[in-house]
């Protein structure tokens, strides 16, 4: 409230520019696009499915049950199934449900951590001139490492399993974060306001908070959710390699890498998990262009 | 890109990152029987007992002498592990760019040239899918349909890729990576072309009478490839970590592959060789990508 109290705007400019900046919004500019409108809402379902899994799931996810073994989708042995039951007779679609908890979250708690470290570097970099090359070349080496070798070399220090999972895709997200970041911030820097907040005596600590970072993280977190497809499919990707979440853990690569065995006599068991993968991603990069699109009109003409 | 510190840093990250596995290599060398000395002279025969900072320079200056040591489980020297690996490795991606590449750049020249229209949807649309879709996805649909209707072999190599046998094997693998790779350069070729294509010299060529398609392939189609050789160029860096697992699904005796069995099996020495292997890789492809850039764009070259 205090930017407020100092404003020179009249309450009535103020009125005006923020219905202005409402109908402009960029969310209202990419739900106007139906895919990415579609993209969302399928995207507010998934999320919500992944939440109330332990809640709405029609079945036990763990619970197995070799009767049941590779029943088809609403077979005759397992009519409540409706899609079916894996190796263990357990019900497919409790374990999608779980598992799209599993792969969302790990993929949301790492673009979390790992853009924010990113983010505080490209910060960094873009504030401390000194720091910029040091700091960009960590950048530059972590970038030259193929995302997965982290997840590789992370597995095999703190053994697999999920939480190793998630500190890799965490590394993996932080250099192109941190080069976005730093991208923003420059533009920034070169902004009078932050001259003029630094005539008036503000201190490094609350201009890069008050002024820098609050310009720059709605472009940040933009770049965050255009990441998170990448992390979600990385981390399958470390799942399925046997190196993620392990069995009997439900997560879609995990899944997917177990039903590898029953190509032949069961696809869904894997085809399932993966197509959930591939819907969820999808979502997030149709979803992930329209917001580029509406950031940077030139390209849109 | 490239550049010393660059390749340092690499450097640090494999040998810091494989420094702190928990299983002591000095203990599973020595085997389950033996005594705390025969350990500590284990060690000590390793130089594993000596300060970090002088394992690394040790390290380095074998590395330099291309000395990557030897694999903790099959006891040979990791240059050879390497050697043997290195080519299948080279061999797929090649299969794959051969085809992924120069389709991705048709199908974005089509969709730049018809831009608007349901074609250009159809093919961006196309794009977008091929870089959401796990790429096991793709290998196990190849598996299931094709490999497992006796078409094709999907498991190993079966020999080089002049020979009908191996040119077999390595198709189902090839149609795999590449699959995740048509995306992008379809999509990356458009936005270039379609940029280029409102250019100042593309409206004189146009001018001078030179007809449609000369236009695009020849004024506008070659400037729009700097991008793209840019984006092929980052993206081998992806598809180095790409084909590690198609290379597992396939049971393809590549570098990826070796790299995991390596990892997992903490055989420090030559997860270190295949590390710097696929990093050093990916430096030499950049330096590859600003030679081509100084041909397709000979202004570069001449600053």
């Amino acid at each position: 409230m205090t930017d407020a109290a100092i404003s020179l705007q009249s309450a009535a400019d103020q009125k005006a520019i923020a219905a202005i900046r409402a109908k402009n919004a960029v969310w209202r500019r990419i739900l106007r696009d139906p895919a990415a409108a579609l993209a969302a809402a399928f995207l507010v379902v998934i999320v919500a499915v992944a939440v109330l899994a332990p809640w709405i799931a029609p079945h036990d996810p763990y619970a197995s049950n070799m009767r049941l073994r590779f029943c088809p989708p609403m077979g005759a042995r397992c009519p409540t199934f409706l899609l079916g039951a894996d190796n263990q007779g357990r019900d497919m679609l409790s374990r999608i449900m779980f598992g799209l908890q599993a792969t969302l979250g790990m993929g949301v708690i790492a673009v979390l951590v790992g853009g924010g470290l990113g983010a505080l570097i490209g910060l960094s970099a873009a504030y401390f001139r000194r720091l910029d090359t040091p700091l960009m070349r960590l950048v530059d080496v972590l970038l030259s490492f193929p995302s997965i070798l982290f997840g590789l070399a992370i597995a095999a220090v703190l053994g697999t399993g999920l939480f190793s999972l998630v500190i890799a895709l965490s590394v993996a997200s932080v250099p192109s974060i941190a080069r976005i970041a730093r991208g923003a911030a420059q533009s920034i820097m070169q902004q009078e306001y932050m001259e003029a907040g630094r005539a008036v005596g503000l201190g490094d600590g609350a201009l890069i908070w008050r002024y820098l970072a609050r310009n720059c993280w709605p472009t940040i977190l933009i770049y965050m959710t255009l990441q998170l497809g990448q992390a979600i499919l990385l981390g399958a990707a470390l799942s399925f390699l046997g190196l993620g979440a392990q069995p009997p853990t439900a997560e879609l690569g995990s899944m997917a890498s177990d039903g590898r065995k029953f190509l032949q006599i069961a696809p869904g068991v894997s085809t399932f998990p993966c197509a959930a993968i591939f819907l969820v991603v999808l979502a997030f990069n149709v979803l992930g262009d329209a917001l580029r699109d509406a950031l940077d009109p030139k390209l849109r003409q | 890109m490239i550049s010393l510190p660059v390749l340092l840093g690499v450097l640090l990250i494999g040998f810091l990152l494989l420094q702190v596995v928990p299983t002591d290599p000095a203990t599973v060398l020595a085997g389950p029987t033996a005594t705390k000395a025969e350990v500590a002279a284990i060690r000590a025969q390793l130089g594993l007992d000596e300060p970090l900072w002088v394992q690394f320079g040790r390290y380095l200056a074998r590395v330099l002498q291309f000395d990557f040591g030897r694999s903790m489980i099959s006891n040979r020297a990791v240059s050879e592990e390497i050697a043997l690996t290195f080519w299948p490795t080279v061999e797929l991606m090649l299969a794959c760019l051969v085809w992924a590449v120069p389709l991705g750049i048709a199908l974005g020249t089509m969709a730049a040239r018809r831009r608007g229209t349901l074609l250009d949807r159809a093919i961006m649309a196309l794009s977008v899918m091929g870089v959401s879709v796990p790429v096991f996805w793709v290998g196990l649909l190849l598996i299931q349909y094709v490999g497992g209707a006796g078409l094709l072999p999907f498991q190993g190599r079966n020999g080089p890729i002049w020979t009908a046998a191996g040119f077999a094997s390595i198709v189902l693998p090839a149609l795999t990576l590449g699959a995740v790779f048509v995306g992008p350069v379809a999509r990356m070729t458009r936005t270039s072309l379609l940029e280029t294509l409102g250019a100042d010299y593309v409206r004189t060529a146009r001018a001078k009478g030179a007809s449609d398609w000369r236009v695009t392939l020849r004024h506008a189609l070659r400037n729009a490839m700097i991008p793209v050789v840019t984006l092929v160029g980052l993206q081998i860096g992806f598809l180095l970590g790409g084909s590690i697992v198609t290379e597992t699904m396939f049971a393809w005796p590549g570098v990826g592959r070796m790299a995991v069995g390596a990892i997992t099996s903490s055989d420090f020495p030559l997860a270190q060789g295949a590390i710097l292997i696929l990093a050093v890789g990916f430096m030499v492809v950049n330096l590859v990508v600003d030679v081509l850039y100084a041909y397709l764009d000979p202004r570069i070259a001449r600053s």
